[in-house]
């Protein structure tokens, strides 16, 4: 009975951890270089529609997901059109962005997508892991994503913190005027993080379509973006760090799923389970006080030579 | 936000001073096609709202003339319509100012949405449970109050992790929105269930209910609620020491803080009110429109939508009621699209979001930032 509830919990909780582990990464590499991108849930949910949309019509999954993760590159070009380019405010920009986002999904839903489903990834056998028993049960439930998901958040760390890219990038986002001094093309940097995080977005948009029914409706991130935008700052911008928060956010989302077996949780409305994922996010966001955004987050970054001195 | 670039907003400013750049240093050239109407201001905004507008209704094979007819005949033109549209004017005055307040004192409020909900969980609450004689002006005015408090106390929780613990409140106003949504959800599917209708709440007793004031356009009392919340938001943020304080911390956080501003009382404070105002935009779907509490009221989106108005409104308390009305128009004139011109209600949004951006973009709406 228990050994049934702890791999429901983990199996379930590692793929509700997908979507936003990939949102998560993203949002990570932008904030890295100076650009907060609250956008990335309309990011994901154009990732999402874009992804059902392709996958209604083309039948083929891996078509489905790269259109995903192209539409989140074509955000990104648009977001970052506006946050780098123009220096709209970044905050702002990326809210009514999430607005444009639902109203133009849910007109995709009523007039296109319809009721349609898009085909979905299956579970994969692991060659080597997927022997060891126990783990089997977790693991071998999660679908290709899952995997691409884990590598993704290895190489984003080696690229972030180890390679003189990365290097750039968080320059671009910490001192971008000295940046800029030392020769760094601070707008080619965050053109590349902004286009590169809302990618990822789409992704996550992506796998939040085919990791589940296929079935695209209004809302359907339910603020899986925003719960990002917790996860990386609780996990103090460290992409491997992010992996475990974001596996805590699907442990606790998977919670809903396991409440009914256990007779302990039967007085607990269901109500709170399904806010308990948000909850978390507060709690842990409330508990990482020391953690400290980079310091030119959320401003515009403008060439020093048109800048009046 | 200001008017205008100062000098001491070092890192930053919107390109607007195109002129201002240093004579003989070349600047980089620009790549984007917009920039030839980036002194155009409003009617810049206007004229590329409506060109991107055209594109996207074109794209959904609709004919933009008749959308934009559909959308002023089905707001304006009928009485029925017009009421619907001042009601929905007056929801998004409220969370206009929810999000307006604490905008001016640069702490993004992103709540409004789980404000309004905590308001009207408190307001279906209270019009439910309270004794069915109770007096009509009270049994409103304890709505009204009730809910004010709901939104407020709701409002204080990021504003206190900001002001004590320094935490984003841009992260926890939203995800308040969502444990909002989930205490909303038990309210109407376990607390108070509608038998008769799925995720909606019973309906509140007669005597809860907000009075009529035009009563063949639906149009209740809800609009002097609006009315007088801006009123009341303007005099705070122009004519109190806390307004003063509120905009000398949107101006310079760091000089207000050196000047003896009390920063902690002024962002909790912001919140607070901000969050009153949330919370009567709440009162006013339960005890004016709809008289019960449904979950489709979260897709409505009045919260995210009144952080638009607040935009359109530069923040101006005042000129919210007027942006408002605005982008209650496009809304309401929406809800026929689908049968008129066969695109999804959902146009609404995309035209607000769109409009605003534009306006952005093209730098009628300006934020100013002080290097921390």
């Amino acid at each position: 009975m228990t050994e049934v509830v702890i791999v429901t919990l983990f199996a379930s909780g590692l793929a509700l951890m997908v979507p936003v582990l990939l949102a998560a990464l993203g949002e990570a590499i932008s904030e890295q270089a100076g650009v907060l991108n609250v956008g990335i849930e309309g990011t994901m949910l154009f990732g999402a529609a874009i992804c059902a949309l392709v996958g209604v019509n083309v039948d083929s999954v891996a078509l489905a997901v790269l259109a995903g993760v192209a539409t989140g590159a074509a955000s990104g070009v648009v977001l970052s059109a506006l946050y780098v380019r123009r220096g709209t405010d970044q905050i702002v920009t990326g809210l009514l962005f999430n607005i444009f986002a639902l109203g133009l999904t849910g007109i995709l839903v009523s007039q296109v997508i319809i009721g349609n489903t898009a085909p979905t990834l299956s579970p994969w056998t692991v060659p080597l892991l997927g022997r060891i028993p126990k783990l089997r049960d977790v693991i071998n439930e999660q679908n290709f994503l899952f995997w691409v998901s884990i590598l993704l958040a290895i190489v984003i760390f080696y690229l972030l913190r180890r390679t003189w890219w990365g290097l750039y990038v968080r320059a671009a986002g910490e001192r971008p005027h000295a940046s800029s001094s030392a020769g760094l093309d601070v707008w080619r940097l965050r053109y590349g993080a902004v286009i590169a995080g809302n990618a990822l977005a789409g992704l996550g948009g992506a796998a939040l379509v085919v990791g589940t029914s296929g079935r695209f409706i209004p809302g359907f991130t339910s603020g899986r973006g925003f719960i990002a935008l917790g996860v990386v700052v609780v996990a103090r911008w460290n992409p491997l760090a992010v992996v475990a928060i974001a596996g805590l956010f699907g442990l606790s989302q998977a919670l809903q799923f396991v409440a009914g077996l256990v007779s302990f949780f039967e007085p607990v409305p269901d109500q709170f389970w399904l806010a308990l994922p948000y909850l978390v996010t507060v709690a842990a966001v409330a508990v990482s006080r020391g953690s400290r955004y980079p310091a030119a987050v959320g401003i515009p970054w403008r060439e020093p030579a048109s800048e009046a001195r | 936000m200001s008017e205008g670039s100062g000098g001491s907003a070092a890192g930053t400013d919107m390109r607007t001073g195109a002129g201002a750049a240093p004579a003989g240093r070349p600047r980089r050239a620009r790549l984007d096609a917009l920039s030839a109407i980036r002194h155009g201001d409003l009617i810049g905004s206007i004229l590329l709202t409506i060109a991107v507008m055209a594109v996207i209704v074109v794209a959904f094979g609709g004919n933009p003339w008749t959308v934009a007819r559909t959308i002023v005949n089905n707001s304006l033109a009928e009485e029925i319509f017009l009421g619907q549209t001042i009601m929905t004017a007056a929801i998004l005055v409220l969370t206009g100012l929810a999000a307006a307040i604490p905008f001016t004192a640069r702490l993004w409020n992103i709540g409004g949405e789980g404000q309004m909900f905590a308001g009207a969980v408190v307001s279906v609450t209270l019009g439910i449970m309270l004794p069915e004689g109770t007096p009509h002006g009270l049994f409103v005015l304890i709505l009204i109050i009730g809910a004010a408090a709901a939104g407020s106390v709701w409002g204080c929780v990021p504003g206190l992790l900001k002001a004590y613990f320094g935490i984003n409140e841009i992260v926890t106003s939203l995800m308040l929105n969502f444990l909002a949504f989930f205490a909303a959800n038990y309210v109407v599917t376990v607390a108070w269930p509608e038998i008769y209708a799925q995720l909606q709440s019973q309906e509140i007793h007669d005597n809860a209910r907000f009075p009529d004031f035009w009563a063949s356009a639906k149009v209740d009392v809800s609009v002097f609620i609006a009315l007088a919340a801006a009123l009341a938001a303007w005099l705070l943020i122009t004519r109190t020491s806390l307004g003063f304080s509120i905009r000398s911390i949107g101006a310079n956080p760091r000089a207000a803080r050196l000047a003896g501003v009390r920063t902690r009382l002024v962002t909790v404070s912001s919140f607070a009110a901000a969050g009153a105002a949330g919370g009567l935009a709440g009162a006013v779907t339960v005890g004016g429109v709809h008289h019960d509490l449904a979950l489709d009221l979260w897709i409505s989106n009045y919260g995210y939508v009144g952080i638009a108005v607040a935009l359109l409104a530069r923040l101006n308390p005042m000129a919210v009621l007027p942006a408002a009305f605005i982008f209650s128009t496009l809304r309401v004139g929406s809800n026929s699209l689908q049968a008129a011109a066969g695109i999804s209600a959902s146009f609404g949004e995309v035209l607000i979001a769109t409009f605003v951006i534009t306006l952005m973009v093209t730098g009628a709406i300006k934020f100013r930032y002080a290097q921390n």
